[in-house]
């Protein structure tokens, strides 16, 4: 999004500013290389390596009569022996994108609503979206599965109905349905709180004037709100997203015997298996694909700034 | 001059402290406060926990580093692992005047063959959870592995059945059922299983290894596939809130996975002493009774018998006669070569 600003050639800078910019962009880029590079490499190297046969990795030297040192291929021939695991990336992929959509579709009316309140109740509302926080994440999980559980209203309820309709009765808990509701649930706010500071920037003056040019108020919407609103969906939709697929604890709770995702496998390797160099691996091409596709999405975004 | 003394004085006093206290690396809920406030009170230490909910992440946050405790309670398999990659303290038993409680079917198994370095704990039957009510409505049989995989007894109790969210024990009781060693790792025998376990899994309501205790206890679940002393809890807090049913064990004849824990020294614990003194403390009948009338898990000592309430040392599923006992296998640890072979088949029974 800051993209757009530098259209215009920036002018240059006096050397104290240049000193001052390097000053203050250091901590971060420190901050960066030492938690986000410097553990990438380490993942990356831990994937070419033999898993140690008591956990962690074999060593990458000779140590005894050991053949399992150096460096290999295997972890990565493993992963493409099979489609098996192509087929939970694909399923992990596919169980973001639905709830990406559908946290989508509910945070719209929601973060809508939001920017178009007067100042006081929007800070209300904001507080409301928030609350949620204050509670632990897995406690807020593990309310799902009272609400879900069969001896409950509401499963006894959608059971009451389908039973009426001559269908078999249904468990919401332990199901991708449960899984898909934990997902959306827990990553709504992070939807609502990008677009409605987007939404909120919009001039009303804008809508007004579709209106006064004969526009209906479907085409003021899709013409006019939804592609202003576009960074903050794009921004809503990577927060939702990139989380989602990485997610284990939510199918651990929610899930049945067939929710298995990316997290859950690599959580596995690590905590279950004794497979540090494979976990590594599932990372290594998850975070390969996850970037791939964030150059897909600003490359297929890139030429509606054109008008900026 | 006098603030400089009195932090010195706590500095000193810290370090004191801390050449008491004995670490102990612990199953969550695996030892009884009282035990721990009495062996405290005896050796005037104190003794801090930390906790693991499965071995292999236990084994996970060593090999990541973890460095410190005196004193670990890993299952046979994990202690087999520990001790081939060298971690552990051998223990001089010589030192040890209550080991004569332990009955000699719990010596010298073969994750530690003369127990150079572990002396058994506690251990737990892996075995066939079940709401008595429903099942006995069903008249549904508990005795074998077949009320978890045959699909004639599942249709019965379709979506009203868990089993544990592990490759290990969830294969070795389809081995079982087979007729296999829970210990062969020959590849088509394991496919045999997987595919047990694929026919039988449309029945089942999830693969779970924590929340099944709360969900027996609900009446949402009626048949487990689960640890002996998590029955046990399920049924004292389904007592507990006045349920009209009862959740019963039962050991499956094809014979069950038996877990031995043992207590072993790490080598980069610094007080070898204070926990050699906490394995002879725990070895006394009535603190190593204690852990059993809080969990229901099985006791190696027998000294502990007579501190047992009845009620658990009557259960023939907790505490087998003699013959039954000879039924039950211990896993042994798998090399990195079968682990993987595993993990696919696991990655498949899960995806599938």
């Amino acid at each position: 999004m800051s993209r757009t600003e530098a259209h215009p050639e920036p002018p240059a800078l006096a050397p104290g500013e240049v000193r001052t910019r390097w000053i203050v962009s250091t901590p971060p880029i420190l901050f960066l290389s030492l938690f986000f590079l410097a553990p990438f490499l380490i993942v990356l190297l831990a994937s070419f390596q033999y898993p140690g046969e008591f956990g962690g990795l074999a060593p990458l030297l000779a140590q005894g009569d050991s053949p399992d040192h150096g460096l290999t291929w295997e972890n990565y021939q493993f992963f493409f022996s099979d489609t098996l695991f192509a087929e939970i990336f694909l399923k992990s992929f596919l169980v973001a994108a639905l709830s990406t959509l559908l946290c989508l579709v509910m945070a719209y009316p929601v973060a809508w609503l939001i920017a178009r309140s007067p100042k006081g109740r929007r800070d209300l509302l904001v507080l409301l979206v928030i609350l949620p926080f204050a509670s632990n994440f897995l406690i807020r999980v593990y309310a799902w599965m009272i609400i879900l559980g069969p001896q409950q209203a509401l499963a006894q309820g959608v059971n009451w109905v389908l039973s009426a309709l001559g269908q078999e009765p249904v468990n919401l808990l332990f199901s991708p349905f449960a899984v898909l509701v934990g997902m959306v649930y827990v990553h709504l706010p992070f939807m609502i709180l990008p677009l409605a500071t987007n939404l909120e920037k919009h001039d009303p003056l804008w809508l007004d004037a579709a209106r006064d040019l004969g526009a209906t108020s479907w085409q003021r919407f899709w013409r006019v709100t939804w592609p202003l609103s576009l960074p903050g969906v794009f921004a809503g939709s990577a927060l939702v997203f990139i989380p989602v697929l990485g997610m284990f604890a939510i199918p651990d709770i929610l899930g049945g015997t067939r929710d298995m995702l990316i997290g859950n496998l690599i959580k596995d390797q690590f905590l279950g298996v004794r497979d540090w160099p494979f976990g590594a691996t599932l990372s290594i091409l998850l975070t390969l694909a996850v970037l791939g596709l964030a150059g897909l999405a600003t490359w297929a975004g890139k030429p509606r700034r054109g008008h900026d | 001059m006098s603030q400089v003394m009195l932090v010195l004085f706590l500095w000193f006093t810290s370090l004191a402290q801390a050449a008491d206290t004995l670490y102990l690396y612990n199953w969550n809920n695996y030892i009884s406060d009282a035990t721990i406030a009495r062996f405290e009170k005896q050796c005037g230490c104190k003794v801090v926990q930390d906790y693991y909910s499965d071995n292999e992440e236990m084994l996970a946050k060593l090999a990541a580093g973890a460095t410190g405790y005196d004193l670990i309670v890993p299952t046979g398999n994990a202690v087999e692992a520990l001790i081939r990659s060298k971690q552990l303290r051998p223990i001089d038993k010589s030192k040890l005047p209550h080991l004569k409680n332990i009955k000699p079917e719990f010596m010298n198994r073969f994750f530690d063959p003369g127990n150079r370095y572990s002396v058994p704990y506690a251990y737990t039957v892996t075995l066939i959870g079940y709401n008595t009510a429903r099942i006995q409505a069903l008249s549904l049989p508990t005795n074998t592995w077949a009320l978890i995989f045959e699909p004639r007894y599942l249709k019965k109790i379709k979506g009203r059945v868990t089993v544990l969210d592990s490759q290990r024990e969830l294969m070795a009781a389809a081995m079982l059922y087979l007729g296999y060693d829970i210990n062969d790792t020959d590849e088509a025998k394991w496919k045999q299983a997987r595919d047990l376990i694929l026919r039988a899994k449309p029945y089942w309501a999830a693969f779970n290894a924590s929340s099944y205790i709360k969900e027996l206890t609900l009446g949402n679940i009626w048949v487990v596939h689960g640890y002996s002393n998590d029955i046990f809890q399920a049924d004292a807090d389904a007592q507990a809130a006045g349920r009209p049913f009862r959740i019963a064990s039962a050991l499956p004849r094809e014979g069950a996975v038996l877990a031995l824990d043992s207590m072993v020294l790490h080598k980069t614990g610094r007080h070898p002493e204070l926990a050699r003194r906490f394995i002879d403390f725990m070895l006394e009948g009535q603190n190593s009774a204690e852990l059993t009338n809080l969990i229901g898990s099985g006791n190696p000592n027998q000294e502990a018998m007579r501190y047992i309430s009845p009620e658990i040392a009557d259960n023939r599923a907790v505490f087998p006669d003699a013959s039954v006992m000879a039924h039950l296998e211990m896993m042994r640890d798998l090399d990195r070569k079968s682990r993987r072979v595993l993990n696919r088949i696991w990655t498949e029974i899960k995806l599938r």
